[in-house]
């Protein structure tokens, strides 16, 4: 039934939603909803620089368990409202914008931690913890997440399992996808769920996998079992330089093979001598690459060996542990305000990945596309996580801001083609639609583009679970 | 919106930046996304582009404790305390402050502490007749302690009695300003009142700040604002430290094992850290709990109660679980807004100010 929303109707649905949830945590004020329609995504940012409101939620709430989101859900699928999930906000593809305005559904005050296993090795927390919280709690005995991703502090757990986030030191412990043990979840008829007590099984498909990545889409994540691990005995880091990134990808390759470091990042040459140079000062021609091996003392000893015999084998300059150590120090700095792209510059991360055959192609291909079609950007990038069988490109444009349009639809045009000329070029090389930030709204219309008949697969368990499609709805190409 | 050119710089840099969410006691407590430093400049930056009304946002720049623990965490040194007392003072001055401000900034400006309270505690009262005649030093109780907390006053005074210190305490006590200062910034009423505080206190050559927001207005607020105070100004922790090392005090020590919370006026803002730990280790002691020192996580204060109890409640809440996290039972504070603040809230983590464990 289509209906039209009037202001009786309305404020029934207020108090059905207060009822659930608390009045204290329903909010349809101002602040509320501005703070919510505007995440870490470019468009929203530029949207409310040019002085425009972006899209907002009619009511904001925040449920405190299962139990609520279930009851919200109820509510939701009852009046068909659309239901947009909110972790922090620090999501670069728009996720989490409630693009149709309904409900909002922040996930923070679910950010309780009710388990720190030392047995197990997880901590059982709400998904609205903050990630940094977590790693304190970790900390406390003497443990460690291992998921630092720059975003560290101003993202949730649930929100790095909506767009299946990655870290810094990936390469030795992995992705988000890697580090859940078990989730419960909350179906969009308000079932609450829970996956299977372990994550590697032949009870069927993987339930986790299902949900982890799709962003709010199929259903609402509320607890999660995140994996953590022993503090290393000892980290190292080496930085090198080569004067080319071919022999950087082979040395790579053929270093994964035998060992598997923690840090393994590889700066093209326009970001070495931008960003690199700047924050941890290698003023030297060529592309700059920091790896770090940690664990237990003996095996980093065996594993440095290692290191310098493979790289040296392809030319790489040895520049000694000082660059790394700076790195690793400031690896957090490079996303501050006066060290980060920012408004009015346009740029975007069209991150892709790929096997070793394909993903330096990738780079050319991406970096020769966009510097054609869009001569007045500049293209930077650097490879941060690594696999036995391929890397990851984390390539960005950059558009300075007097080539910006100052009208906010022509400046969204603009931003719109870049992201279609890089993203399409990755795909038809054999790259994916992204990596590790996610699809959002910002880039659901190349899903189909990059699954072809298989988007139906997604598209059945949607229907399926969400037959009303109220879940974060024109996300992930759903 | 009337603000500064470095504070529209700074409002523009945090509108867009989340890097210092996980850090805002506020935010932590109540899991609201407004609680943080980028939405209350973004905010600030819709009214600045007419997007949204000043009203509208009032109440959220009220909602901020203004402990500065996003300003420590900003690498850039950007400064989110600056913008939202910027904002409190362009509507202090545009007359858009809510009604429950405007009530509390009259009650300063008339009855001389923002709750409105003219009588004192009898035993309070007592104690402070006990020290009126002049001398060279005065105890500064500070508008918290005398009207909200007369016990840690009274509690303060015996400290000082007991290393058997010569001093003063004001009978018609002065406003410091700290109130008006966190409510309106640097309007001229906050100023006439800081005038008229370093006037009653230049007649001394020391003044001791029993609450450390007083003490962090008077060494600092005042010096930035050319206040004529000529009396020096010392912490109550780093007086009663030095009390200790000249053997004034005599300490016991219980080998209670307790930790410490660093109010942030005076390990932020006074980059006063290690006194307090030594008079704790002098009769305890010091363990350490998450967020210490500099990067100190606020308990709450007093003033807050008055508009957003609750709220108050749950960040002391959150403060004791830090605590409970690295298994202490007791917390020492040094500030009387947090001692009232934690122990507001019912908990089984016992709740010391340092005059209790000088006084046992």
């Amino acid at each position: 039934m289509q209906y039209q929303m009037n202001e009786f109707l309305f404020a029934m649905i207020l108090t059905e939603l207060e009822d659930a949830v608390g009045k204290e945590n329903c909010s349809t004020r101002a602040i509320d909803k501005v703070t919510h329609s505007v995440d870490y995504y470019w468009l929203s940012r530029m949207w409310a620089d040019r002085g425009c409101r972006m899209p907002e939620a009619d009511i904001v709430v925040c449920p405190e368990n299962a139990q609520e989101v279930s009851k919200v859900l109820k509510i939701a699928n009852y009046y068909k409202l659309p239901v947009t999930t909110w972790g922090a906000g620090g999501g670069t593809q728009g996720g989490a914008i409630p693009v149709c305005g309904g409900i909002i559904l922040d996930t923070k005050r679910m950010n309780k931690i009710y388990e720190v296993n030392t047995d197990g090795m997880y901590i059982e927390c709400g998904t609205g913890a903050i990630y940094k919280h977590i790693e304190w709690a970790a900390n406390e005995v003497g443990k460690a997440t291992m998921h630092y991703p720059s975003s560290l502090t101003c993202s949730t757990v649930g929100g790095f399992l909506a767009h299946r986030g990655i870290g810094v030191v990936s390469t030795k412990y992995g992705k988000i996808d890697d580090m859940v043990l078990k989730m419960e979840v909350v179906l969009p008829n308000g079932d609450i769920i829970e996956t299977c007590s372990a994550p590697k099984h032949a009870a069927g498909p993987d339930l986790n996998q299902i949900f982890i990545g799709s962003e709010g889409t199929l259903g609402i994540i509320t607890k999660a079992q995140i994996r953590i691990f022993d503090q290393p005995e000892e980290r190292r880091f080496r930085g090198f330089l080569f004067q080319d990134m071919t022999g950087a990808f082979k040395a790579s390759r053929e270093l994964l093979q035998k060992f598997k470091p923690s840090v393994m990042r590889l700066y093209d040459e326009a970001e070495t001598a931008s960003l690199i140079k700047k924050i941890v000062g290698v003023e030297r021609k060529g592309a700059f690459m920091n790896i770090a091996y940690e664990g237990v003392k003996e095996m980093v000893e065996v594993e440095e060996k290692i290191l310098l015999e493979t790289f040296a084998k392809y030319g790489a300059e040895d520049l000694g542990s000082e660059y790394g150590e700076k790195w690793w120090k400031e690896k957090i700095t490079f996303f501050y305000p006066g060290h980060m792209m920012d408004i009015p510059q346009m740029f975007g991360t069209m991150d892709t990945i790929a096997p070793y055959g394909k993903i330096e192609e990738i780079y050319w291909a991406m970096k020769a596309a966009i510097e054609k079609e869009f001569p007045q950007a500049k293209f930077i990038a650097h490879f941060s996580h690594w696999y036995e069988w391929g890397a990851m490109v984390y390539d960005r444009f950059i558009i300075e801001g007097k080539d910006v349009p100052q009208d906010p639809v022509e400046a969204l045009r603009l931003h719109q083609r870049v992201w279609t000329t890089g993203v399409r070029t990755a795909i038809a090389h054999g790259g994916v639609v992204n990596d590790h930030h996610g699809v959002g709204i910002k880039l659901g219309r190349l899903m189909k583009e990059q699954y072809g008949p298989a988007m139906q697969v997604f598209e059945g368990i949607k229907k399926q679970l969400d037959p009303n499609g109220i879940m974060n709805p024109f996300k992930l190409g759903l | 919106m009337i603000m500064s050119e470095k504070g529209k710089q700074h409002v523009d840099s945090c509108r867009f930046c989340w890097m210092c969410h996980h850090i805002c006691p506020i935010g932590n407590a109540t899991g609201q996304e407004r609680n943080t430093a980028r939405a209350r400049a973004l905010g600030i930056s819709l009214v600045n582009r007419e997007a949204i009304e000043l009203d509208e946002i009032m109440d959220n720049i009220f909602e901020c404790g203004c402990c500065g623990a996003c300003v420590k965490e900003c690498v850039t040194g950007w400064d989110p305390v600056m913008f939202t007392k910027e904002t409190r003072l362009h509507a202090a001055m545009e007359d858009k402050l809510p009604d429950y401000i405007n009530a509390l900034v009259d009650n300063c400006l008339e009855k001389g502490n923002a709750y409105g309270i003219t009588e004192i505690d009898a035993e309070l009262k007592k104690a402070i007749a006990a020290h009126s005649a002049k001398t060279d030093l005065v105890l500064f109780l500070g508008a918290d302690a005398i009207y909200k907390a007369p016990e840690c006053a009274v509690k303060a005074i015996k400290v000082l009695e007991k290393a058997g210190v010569d001093f003063t305490v004001l009978e018609n006590e002065p406003n410091s300003g700290a109130q008006l200062e966190y409510l309106i910034s640097a309007a001229n009423e906050t100023k006439e009142v800081m005038n008229n505080c370093a006037k009653a206190l230049n007649g001394f050559k020391t003044v001791v700040a029993y609450d450390p927001q007083d003490a962090k207005v008077l060494k600092r607020e005042y010096k930035e604002w050319d206040i004529a105070l000529t009396a020096e100004v010392k912490t109550f922790t780093s007086f009663v430290a030095g009390l200790l090392k000249d053997g004034a005090l005599k300490a016991e020590n219980n080998g209670k094992k307790v930790v410490y919370q660093d109010p942030f006026q005076l390990s932020r803002d006074l980059l006063e850290t290690e006194e307090a730990r030594e008079i704790i280790n002098a009769y305890a002691v010091c363990e350490e709990m998450l967020c210490n020192r500099k990067d100190t996580m606020w308990a709450g204060n007093i003033l807050m109660r008055e508009w957003m109890a609750d709220v108050m409640d749950k960040v002391a809440l959150a403060r004791i679980f830090n605590a409970k996290c690295v298994n202490a039972d007791t917390i020492v504070t040094a500030s009387v807004s947090e001692y009232v603040s934690l122990k507001s809230v019912e908990s089984d983590v016992e709740i010391l100010s340092i005059e209790d464990l000088i006084l046992g």
